[in-house]
């Protein structure tokens, strides 16, 4: 459309169109921005306004306490601890299943045509449900009748079986274990995408200058990835921060809240000891706690990008 | 753009209508929403056949029944009465958590309807009640079954061993010894669900303290507390136990829904376990050739201590109705919970063998029968604490029970945190 033909439109026409492709974007975008509000801004400033009460959630029972909440969670000794396992679950996320994901998926990408059953066996434990890896592995670990104390005292290592789940020093690490299992093959996808951006004549070229695979490795396809990379970082470290379902599955936050995250330790004040106030609490804490390092991770990350 | 918007318009109309209107009712039936927490097939069906008893006497009436499982019950039940949509009629274990919601105002008292019908209320054994009563009122009906801890053991393991059941603290320390030297697992625990931990803790302190020590901790007006010797002393025979070796390997991790405690038992590498009277049902079920094997003893006495031996802890009704006071239809909502709970439903319930605490209730089946004997014998049925306390206390009763089994507490710092959570309360 040239500029000769809208100075031929009349005005009235000029400014209808103009008004029309102001209200378009905002009423394609209407149907979002009110989703937003209503599921995401309004739980998320309510939960803050619920966390100076003092409410049982039922009735007109609610009583203005302030900052009460606040204070007490300040000296909640459980809280700290959940959010130490929150901050556990992230580093340990973060140092395991990346760089396995990285590797296998590098792997696989190289060995392109007699892999995609690889692919697919690798990619299972993401389909499961969680409830049903939960349990499953709840009778892996069982002390008395699960494969892996059996499989140790088969090889004579009974001093190696360990009562996982029961034992307050074991029972994170074993859930993060399996938390790790059930995450990697995301991971693993999510570098599988990256990678398929990689340029065939880059690693060709690299080939005949005699590069060696490893070198090829560290030196183009790590670089390539360190987007993907960063991305990668801030989902694990954000999913481990707000972390709930195979803890609650398998060790319920015990045992004396060794395994206890935020999200757990929330859920249980707010549904089974009917504080929905100091729930509240919890939860607005637990979004703070979540944005500040969140924050904190993508500037670290961005200055690894940097560097690299 | 206009008609577009007006389209758009039209059509969001027409889709909040439609999400509007009731799913399967007719525009002109009553409907009576029903929520519960029986989900086995034989349980459901005495509750639809009350349900379509009261749809018969009321015409126009429809009673919508969702049957939900306990955990995913009790959070959805919080959040409809939470949202001000709570449902008609609905069950709860009694209690501290029923007790909630009657203090914020949401439950029917229903001692005026009783009242009208004193020969449906005299057929309840009158201790059925105490979970359903606030300050004098009672505002939910027993219905489901009787339920009391004992201990289960293998008859197999004790004859080959030449133990008999202990009746006394002294005895009981005695048996596990000799199992322990025959490398089996005296008791079978599952406490990383917490509760089931949480029997020994109660029958402990009633055997030390009998009833009293407990009525008056949770009464803010008596002059007890939870930092009383016999909270003490139970904590410390708990910790006795686990020193001795009694409870098999994972205990504080192993899962009760998935048979953790049990196949301990079927595989003959624990001897014992204390739990709820449903067990045999669960074992009937999962490993009928087993029942042969099964015996059940009382909880031993505690040598010194005041508690009658005969005292059980466990629930008379397990699941109560209410009527929520949000309900349009009290009146006869009321009629629908008489028949959940008549003469009709407990023999369905009894075929499904489940005994209603009714005075009257003719039980043929043995192990029922010892059930029954033994509640009638009983001076006093203690509640599981969980279900009694406040929700903030009963959880961390159930936490610190937890913590004393792991050693990670001794019983002075349990009982101290009880009592500072019980002050908070008040």
């Amino acid at each position: 459309m040239t500029v000769a033909t809208h100075r031929a439109e009349p005005v009235r026409r000029r400014r209808a169109r103009a008004l029309s492709s102001a209200l378009a974007p905002a009423v394609f975008l209407a149907p979002a921005v009110v989703l937003l509000l209503v599921y995401l801004l309004y739980p998320l400033v309510d939960s803050f306004r619920l966390s100076l009460l003092a409410w049982n959630g039922l009735g007109e029972t609610a009583r203005y306490v302030g900052l009460e909440n606040w204070v007490r969670l300040a000296h909640d000794q459980v809280f700290w601890l959940s959010a130490g396992n929150n901050i556990l679950l992230a580093l340990f996320s973060v140092l395991i299943q990346l760089p396995i994901a990285i590797v296998l998926a590098v792997v696989l990408d190289e060995a392109s045509h007699g892999s995609r059953l690889l692919k697919i066996l690798y990619f299972l434990p993401l389909l499961m449900s969680s409830v049903a890896v939960g349990v499953l592995f709840k009778n892996v670990y069982d002390p008395n009748f699960g494969p892996v104390n059996s499989i140790l005292e088969a090889f004579g290592l009974y001093d190696w079986t360990q009562d996982w789940l029961g034992d307050p020093h074991l029972a994170l690490a074993s859930v993060i274990a399996v938390v790790c299992w059930q995450n990697i093959p995301f991971y693993m996808v999510l570098f599988l995408a990256g990678l398929a951006s990689f340029p065939r004549e880059l690693n060709e070229a690299a080939r005949l200058d005699g590069a060696s695979e490893i070198t090829i490795f560290w030196r183009l396809k790590l670089p390539h990835l360190k987007g993907t990379f960063r991305t990668a970082v801030l989902l694990a470290v954000i999913g481990s921060l707000r972390y709930f379902d195979l803890i609650y599955i398998m060790t319920g936050g015990g045992p004396d809240n060794a395994s206890e995250l935020m999200a757990t330790y929330m859920y249980r004040t707010v549904f089974s000891s009917f504080q929905l106030g100091y729930g509240s609490t919890i939860a607005s804490a637990m979004f703070i706690v979540v944005t500040l390092i969140a924050a904190v991770s993508f500037r670290i990350s961005r200055r690894f990008e940097t560097e690299i | 753009m206009k008609t577009m918007a007006a389209r758009l318009g039209a059509l969001l109309c027409g889709a909040a209508v439609a999400a509007a209107l009731p799913l399967g009712a007719h525009a002109e039936d009553k409907v009576i929403t029903e929520w519960d927490l029986q989900t086995t097939p034989g349980a459901v069906a005495v509750i639809r056949d009350a349900e379509d008893r009261f749809e018969k006497d009321h015409p126009g009436f429809k009673v919508e029944d969702s049957h939900i499982l306990n955990d995913a019950y009790k959070a959805k039940l919080k959040i409809a009465f939470g949202a001000g949509e709570p449902p008609c009629v609905f069950s709860s274990w009694g209690g501290g958590p029923l007790r909630e919601y009657v203090n914020a105002d949401q439950v029917v008292d229903l001692t005026p309807y009783l009242d009208q019908h004193p020969e449906f209320k005299d057929r309840f054994a009158t201790a059925s009640f105490g979970a359903a009563t606030t300050d004098g009122k009672i505002y939910a009906l027993p219905a489901e079954n009787t339920a009391v801890a004992a201990i289960f053991y293998n008859k197999d393991i004790f004859k080959r061993l030449n133990l008999t059941p202990p009746k006394t603290w002294d005895e009981l320390m005695a048996t596990v010894k000799t199992l322990n030297d025959n490398n089996i697992a005296p008791f079978a625990l599952a406490n990383k669900n917490k509760w089931p931990g949480s029997m020994f803790f109660v029958y402990l302190v009633d055997r030390i303290g009998g009833p009293e020590a407990f009525a008056k901790a949770v009464d803010p007006a008596a002059d007890g507390s939870f930092t009383d010797e016999p909270f003490i002393e139970a904590g410390k025979r708990i910790q006795e136990l686990v020193k001795a070796d009694a409870f098999a390997r994972g205990y504080n991790g192993l899962d009760y829904d998935i048979g953790g405690s049990r196949r301990l038992l079927y595989s003959g590498r624990a001897a014992m376990e204390l739990m709820g009277s449903w067990e045999l049902a669960t074992i009937r079920n999962e490993n009928p050739d087993f029942v042969d094997k099964l015996g059940v003893f009382a909880f031993p006495a505690v040598e010194g201590g005041k508690g009658d031996p005969n005292n059980l802890v466990g629930t008379l009704g397990d699941n109560f109705i209410s009527i929520s006071k949000a309900c349009p239809y009290k009146d006869e909502a009321f009629d629908l919970l008489m028949k959940l709970t008549d003469d009709t439903a407990a023999a369905g319930r009894l075929a499904d063998k489940r005994v209603m605490p009714l005075k009257n209730l003719k039980v043929e089946d043995p192990f029922l029968k010892t059930i029954v004997k033994m509640v009638g014998e009983a001076p006093s049925v203690q509640l599981w604490y969980d279900q009694e306390l406040a929700p903030a206390l009963g959880e961390a009763h159930k936490d610190t029970t937890q913590a004393l089994f792991g050693l990670s507490m001794t019983p002075e710092e349990a009982a101290a945190k009880m009592e500072e959570v019980a002050k908070s309360a008040h």
